[in-house]
């Protein structure tokens, strides 16, 4: 009760601040809502044009491919919430279990906005040079129910950007496990919202929205570089910048509530079919593929981890087996579409022993990637991309190419490049973001906060009473 | 002990009813309904001998083409139903059951699953015919498709031509299921669970099942006025939010209410709940197109926006206000912003539906702030969340409606039709009307049979104890 009390004072002490950020980021809201009224101004000048212009012959919307990918929507909204939310709200301590749920539920919300008023049009729209997506499509002007011809050919433009949202969405909630139990609130909106224009819509742009490297040939089936480098190379940065926790490596961090942690992989490895055979962008052989590959992946990835953590450690863990399978998860998501089920097995066999291996180093590096989201994303994202260009095979995806083992050796040296591109780019992108935020808001909470745990001193509640 | 057979003495004669109108439904379907059951497996459907039952046949003219089941309407009507389940169960019982206190987080769970259980028999007993059987006097739906007689996997013209029927009647069926479970939020932690199963029953009957005909079946007399209600607006959230004022009102106060701590046991499991909810109101929501497409992608798109806009503007409004956000404005905003946009998510675009949801966050919030001035204990803000934004979407989808979206609707006041808005102010105040009376009643005939509320130490042990003889931890 004294505690209370006490961090009731400081809480009215520090209201001021608080407000001040309010205002902050209300402004920031408020240059986006002047950005929608003009959208929608610019939008009305612009259908009239629109529909002058374009006479591409008629593409018929099928409604069982439409109605696969809007289901695969909605399995990938529950990756994010409340996938990724009780996977991650599992694994801190009670006292920031809320706090971090708040990230992927808050990630969620203005990924949403910030996506149908200008990032779908930054990410798919028009290319310009190779490099980024143009304005046209801002406020989802010209974004109808008509089928777009690359992007779905037999379903509604409208449900392609809705699917590609929720991937917008995931990817920075997955960085939050980085900076988890010690991030300011009001920086996690800035950062989230900064990192998911500047990072994720080029990144985007460069692979799927016909920008530089999908120009190249890089393949990337489901957000191997798209989804998992780019946030898994960014936690890097992010553990970096921001320092290790109070007490990392002295005080004891289990996690609070494993059952949840479960649920949350069970959720995730539920959702990931969403993610991985939605990517077909049809109910169509090539998504029964890829619903294969990512399930034998999975399974074979969760295995290999626990046995791997048996003899290295002596005991199975539950945790192990879910980190096993989030790994595998992440790691076939760029080949999903391209490989078959028994490469499957190799790239989570794979999957499964590097991203072990990345966790328990990560003990003598230093940094404190709080959920393992470089050991698991970030490894397992780039294994992925490169396995993709060992084991793609046309034989599955005519679409595709042909990796190295397939006898195209071109292909693996592209998917390299990507690598490259991806890692660098997320690299100094996120470093720069989390200086000119750490600059405006403060990336850490105070030490008091720290210790008091982000639920009450971010939020004003408890989880559990 | 003596005192629950009582109770179970009092609850077991409408079970007894129940199961004998069952008995005979089933042996009158059977008579009748032979045929259109086995229609599929025989073959494709027959044009030769439309298995078209006598009331189909009675009440509309034979459509011109015979209706073609398409399978991707189907699949995705049938995930919907699927995602309008978890909605219910697992996603409103969590998300009602992390909110109370521990002592009764098995009794409110346990609310949300029993409708589940209990309305599953009711729709497909009678429930269905009342609401969306042939229409008698614009009023209600007759008695022809007691027991799903004629309700076959042919498609019905009305409700869904590409579908089969029973999977449309399967979809509604989660909508009769949700809004009486909407409603228990406002009398948790309180009521018996005998008189709660006695209440649901009648109120699903009574005013859920004449409200749903009114407004959605073929010649209900708000349908018939023009009223737009695309996914349950004033069907599910209206009356589910006024029906729970008048709860509040007759069950009064918790013990200690105002005095006592009584914050969320287990607020991780709310938001497991709200996002299960948010999950599924995609099915709720877009399923409600009754075929995937066009229309089923646009509800898709603005109920993930206003979703979204609604969470944060609860968010930034609690944060102005009170100095913090919190994680349950969080949840309670996205579910505020999902009730808003459920009426309007087939008639508007997505950048009206950002209007939408920055009401619901605000509105619902202050709506939520003020019950505690208004001194009715609505225990888990069903009134504040479902009636407020449910009135907020009607009328709103009277505003921003748009016959560019869908060629079936209307044009909204901001697109040059007033007279819309007038409607839809009409189709609100029937529904409040309505749900308020008729709980009441209801009420009022369940406290005199039996009462409705726990003894005082009934209350104090908590639900789980008195009224399952359970705990939820140990």
């Amino acid at each position: 009760m004294i505690d209370l009390k006490q961090h009731c004072q400081q809480n009215s002490k520090r209201q001021g601040t608080s407000g001040v950020m309010c205002l902050t980021i209300a402004a920031v809201m408020l240059g986006t809502l002047a950005l929608f009224i003009g959208s929608v101004a610019m939008a009305q000048d612009a259908t009239a044009q629109a529909g002058a212009g374009v006479a591409t012959p008629v593409l018929i919307i099928d409604t069982g491919d439409t109605a696969w990918v809007l289901m695969s929507t909605a399995l990938v909204l529950a990756m994010t919430m409340p996938g990724l939310a009780l996977f991650y709200g599992g694994l801190v301590r009670s006292k920031n279990v809320l706090g971090t749920i708040m990230h992927s539920a808050i990630i969620l919300c203005m990924v949403s906005l910030i996506w149908i008023l200008f990032g779908y049009s930054l990410a798919f729209g028009p290319d310009k040079g190779g490099i980024i997506g143009g304005l046209e499509w801002i406020g989802l002007n010209g974004v109808g129910s008509d089928p777009h011809p690359t992007y779905g050919p037999t379903i509604p433009h409208q449900v392609f950007m809705l699917f590609q949202l929720m991937f917008a969405a995931i990817t920075p909630a997955l960085i939050t496990g980085a900076f988890a139990e010690r991030m300011r609130f009001s920086a996690l909106l800035l950062f989230a919202a900064l990192w998911s224009v500047v990072i994720y819509t080029p990144v985007a742009h460069w692979i799927w929205g016909g920008g530089w490297l999908g120009k190249m040939g890089a393949l990337d089936f489901a957000g191997g570089a798209v989804v998992h480098i780019s946030s898994g190379v960014s936690a890097l940065i992010c553990a970096l910048v921001m320092g290790q926790r109070k007490g990392y490596g002295t005080e004891y961090m289990a996690p609070h509530n494993l059952p949840f942690t479960l649920l949350g992989t069970g959720l995730l490895w539920f959702g990931w079919f969403g993610f991985n055979a939605g990517s077909a962008l049809g109910a169509n052989g090539i998504a029964g593929s890829a619903f294969l590959a990512t399930h034998t992946a999975a399974a074979t990835a969760a295995l290999v981890w626990m046995w791997m953590e048996w003899m290295h450690r002596g005991r199975p863990t539950v945790l192990g087996v879910a980190s096993g399978a989030v790994a595998g998860l992440a790691t076939v998501t760029p080949g999903a579409g391209f490989v078959g089920p028994f490469s499957a097995i190799v790239i989570g066999g794979f999957a499964g022993i590097l991203c072990y291996f990345a966790v328990v180093w990560k003990g003598r590096m230093g940094y404190d990637d709080s959920l393992d989201v470089v050991g698991i994303h970030g490894v397992g994202g780039i294994f992925g991309i490169l396995a993709t260009g060992l084991f793609a095979s046309k034989a599955i995806n005519t679409a595709g190419a042909d990796g190295l083992f397939f006898g195209n050796t071109a292909q693996f040296g592209i998917q390299a490049i990507m690598v490259a591109a991806v890692a660098i780019f997320s690299a100094f992108g996120t470093w720069i973001i989390l200086r000119l935020v750490d600059a405006m808001v403060g990336l850490r909470v105070s030490p008091e906060d720290e210790a008091t745990g982000l639920d009450l001193s971010q939020h004003n509640e408890r989880a559990y009473s | 002990m003596p005192a629950h057979f009582s109770t179970m003495r009092k609850v077991l004669p409408v079970l007894v009813c129940m199961v004998m109108l069952a008995g005979a439904t089933t042996v009158y379907a059977q008579d009748a309904g032979a045929p259109v059951l086995y229609a599929q497996d025989a073959g494709a459907p027959t044009p030769a001998a439309p298995p078209a039952t006598a009331p189909e046949a009675a009440g509309a003219p034979a459509p011109p083409a015979v209706p073609k089941i398409d399978t991707g309407d189907t699949a995705w009507l049938l995930v919907s139903t699927a995602l309008v389940l978890a909605m219910t169960a697992p996603g409103l019982a969590l998300f009602y059951g992390g909110m109370v206190r521990s002592k009764n987080s098995l009794g409110t769970i346990m609310q949300s699953f029993i409708i589940l259980c209990v309305i599953s028999i009711q729709w497909v007993l009678w429930g269905y015919s009342l609401a969306f059987g042939p229409d008698k006097g614009h009023i209600i739906g007759g008695l022809e498709w007691l027991g799903l007689n004629g309700v076959g996997l042919e498609p019905n013209a009305d409700y869904g031509a590409t579908v089969p029927h029973q999977a449309f009647m399967i979809f509604q069926m989660m909508f009769a299921v949700i809004t009486p479970a909407l409603i228990t939020g406002a009398f948790a932690e309180r009521m018996k669970f005998s008189s709660f199963l006695v209440f649901t029953l009648l109120w699903a009957t009574f005013i859920y099942d004449p409200l749903a005909h009114w407004v959605w079946a073929v010649g209900g007399w708000v349908r018939n006025l023009g009223a737009l209600d695309f996914a349950g607006g004033t069907v599910v959230h209206i009356s589910s939010g006024i029906s729970a004022l008048a709860c509040a009102i007759v069950l009064r106060q918790r013990l200690g209410y105002g005095r006592e701590h009584m914050s969320p046991h287990n607020l991780p499991m709310t938001v497991l709940g709200a996002s299960l909810l948010w999950f599924g109101w995609f099915g709720f929501n877009a399923g409600s197109a009754v075929a995937s497409g066009a229309l089923a992608t646009s509800a898709f798109v603005v109920t993930n926006t206003a979703t979204a806009t609604a969470a944060l503007a609860w968010m930034f409004a609690e944060w102005m206000y009170r100095g913090k956000p919190t994680v349950l404005g969080a949840a309670s905003g996205a579910v505020a912003g999902l009730v808003a946009i459920t009426p309007a998510s087939g008639f508007v675009g997505p950048m009206p539906s950002i209007v939408i949801g920055l009401g619901a966050g605000v509105f619902c919030y202050l709506a939520v702030l003020w019950k505690s001035k208004l001194g009715y204990d609505d225990a888990l803000d069903v009134v504040g969340i479902h009636g407020i934004g449910g009135i907020w979407g009607a009328l709103a989808t009277g505003l921003f409606a748009s016959k560019a979206i869908n060629a079936a609707g209307a044009d909204g006041l901001f697109y040059g039709n007033p007279a819309q808005f007038g409607i839809q102010a009409m189709a609100v105040l029937i529904s409040v009307v309505f749900a308020f009376t008729g709980t009441f009643i209801i009420l009022k005939l369940v406290d005199g049979l039996m009462g409705l509320r726990v003894s005082e130490e009934e209350e104090r042990m908590g639900l789980d104890l008195s009224q399952h003889d359970e705990r939820a931890y140990s």
